[in-house]
């Protein structure tokens, strides 16, 4: 036990692969990134076709929204990676591959998109009317009464569950390395192949993956609400 | 035959059985994670000396991916504590901590929303703090965080696909297996991606509602 315990906290092993990991840990922010934009768009895109006037919006909308946020992100994942492929291909006629990096970003966007739509949708509704009516009044048209009316309210009100939300993705860019895109996981899991070493490889990923996690939620929520308060003061 | 008969229609028994072990590990690892969370809540609220431990914790089981978490329970404790020793074990173990974690947060949230003077009149009507606690600040925390917990049993079900990786032999596990023995895994991923989608829909369809009633019922709004 006493000698575990000295193991798993003697990270040399982990600090003699810091290379390897540390561009694991790259591919984790590359992955993080896209598949973050991707799931805003989709998710604003997804949003206001639930808060559209006309009904068969809405109901995709909703299909949208209750497909992917009830989704597993590893069964989402698995899916666009092996079944995607082969339905689009059969649709264009040619064999298709996706690279586990798009299919990654793809599933995880997607994913979160459901997430990030109900945020907006709750934001775009909290929206007292008044304010769209009186830019109409205003003679606004619909695009710029979105640009300068809605979004910058929404944006501030949902800052802190969207924030919740990028975290959650940044934590589930982790299981990407199931489908073999060499993220920090991945190149533990490969290490440990070799060195037969699982103790500090995995208790020096738990940690990392901890301190980033920590460090960027709380700074965030920091900075976030300093602006936030700024704004409304 | 069709794909959908030969590899779906004909392999339900294995798929029931996958989805059987699914509910299984979900079961006692939302289990876990009430008893866990409400004992981290408690100590962090009221245990002076042992605060910071359940703080560290609680923040650990919430920063770390739930991937991650899978991989270290199942290779490093085995050689820190002698324990968990099947994979089984490993996998409601590393769900239920993480959600724990999260659920030690709800139920402080719920326990700090309830108004002071709803514990401050127990007091006064002479009630020891654990009859105050038992008879005043549980039923109202435990009504409004309900829903919170039905949800965090959702994030559990989702997360619950991981532990196919570790070899227990869940719906997802069932499910690659056959895909690796046909190579087609068009019919088998569908089917298996709807079942966990349905199944998460219905568990927070059921949140949903309880929410409603809880709301409407006790003017109750969610923690």
């Amino acid at each position: 036990m006493s000698d575990a315990l000295r193991q798993s906290l003697d990270l040399s092993l982990f600090w003699e692969y810091r290379q390897v990991l540390l561009s694991g840990l790259l591919f984790n922010v590359y992955v993080f990134a896209c598949s973050a934009v991707t799931a805003l768009l989709v998710g604003l895109a997804a949003a206001l076709l639930r808060v559209n006037r006309s009904w068969p919006f809405r109901w995709i909308g909703t299909v949208h929204v209750e497909l992917f946020r009830n989704a597993p992100d590893y069964i989402m994942v698995v899916w666009v990676h092996f079944v995607l492929p082969l339905l689009l291909g059969a649709i264009i006629g040619r064999r298709l591959e996706f690279h586990p990096f798009v299919s990654a970003v793809i599933a995880l966007g997607f994913v979160y998109s459901g997430y990030f739509a109900e945020t907006f949708r709750a934001g775009i509704q909290a929206i007292p009317i008044g304010h769209v009516e009186a830019a109409r009044a205003c003679g606004m048209g619909e695009r710029l009464i979105l640009w300068r009316i809605i979004l910058p309210q929404v944006v501030r009100r949902m800052l802190p569950e969207a924030v919740n939300q990028l975290v959650s993705l940044f934590k589930a860019t982790t299981i990407v390395s199931l489908i073999a895109v060499p993220d920090l996981m991945y190149n533990v899991s490969m290490v440990t192949a070799t060195e037969m070493r699982p103790l500090p490889l995995y208790t020096g990923a738990a940690l990392t993956y901890f301190a980033v996690i920590w460090l960027a939620a709380t700074g965030v929520r920091l900075l976030s609400e300093r602006w936030r308060s700024k704004i409304y003061a | 035959m069709s794909n959908w008969e030969r590899l779906v229609w004909n392999q339900r028994g294995v798929l029931l059985q996958g989805l059987a072990v699914t509910v299984e590990v979900c079961l006692i690892a939302f289990a876990v994670a009430i008893v866990g969370g409400l004992t981290l809540c408690l100590i962090r609220m009221h245990v002076r000396p042992l605060r910071p431990v359940a703080i560290v914790l609680i923040e650990f089981f919430r920063a770390t991916p739930i991937f991650v978490q899978l991989m270290w329970v199942t290779y490093v404790w085995p050689e820190l504590f002698g324990w968990p020793n099947s994979f089984f074990t490993a996998g409601w173990l590393a769900l239920g901590l993480q959600s724990s974690g999260y659920l030690a947060e709800t139920f402080r949230a719920g326990i700090e929303g309830i108004a002071r003077g709803h514990r401050e009149a127990g007091y006064a009507l002479g009630m020891p703090p654990l009859l105050v606690f038992r008879r005043i600040v549980m039923p109202q925390t435990l009504l409004t965080v309900a829903p919170s917990i039905v949800n965090q049993f959702t994030v559990i079900v989702k997360s619950s696909t991981l532990i196919s990786v570790i070899t227990v032999q869940d719906l997802m596990f069932q499910a690659m297996k056959l895909v690796n023995v046909w190579y087609e895994p068009i019919e088998i991923l569908t089917v298996t991606a709807a079942l966990y989608i349905l199944f998460v829909f219905l568990v927070s369809t059921a949140g949903k509602l309880l929410a409603d009633r809880l709301r409407r019922r006790y003017g109750l709004a969610a923690a």
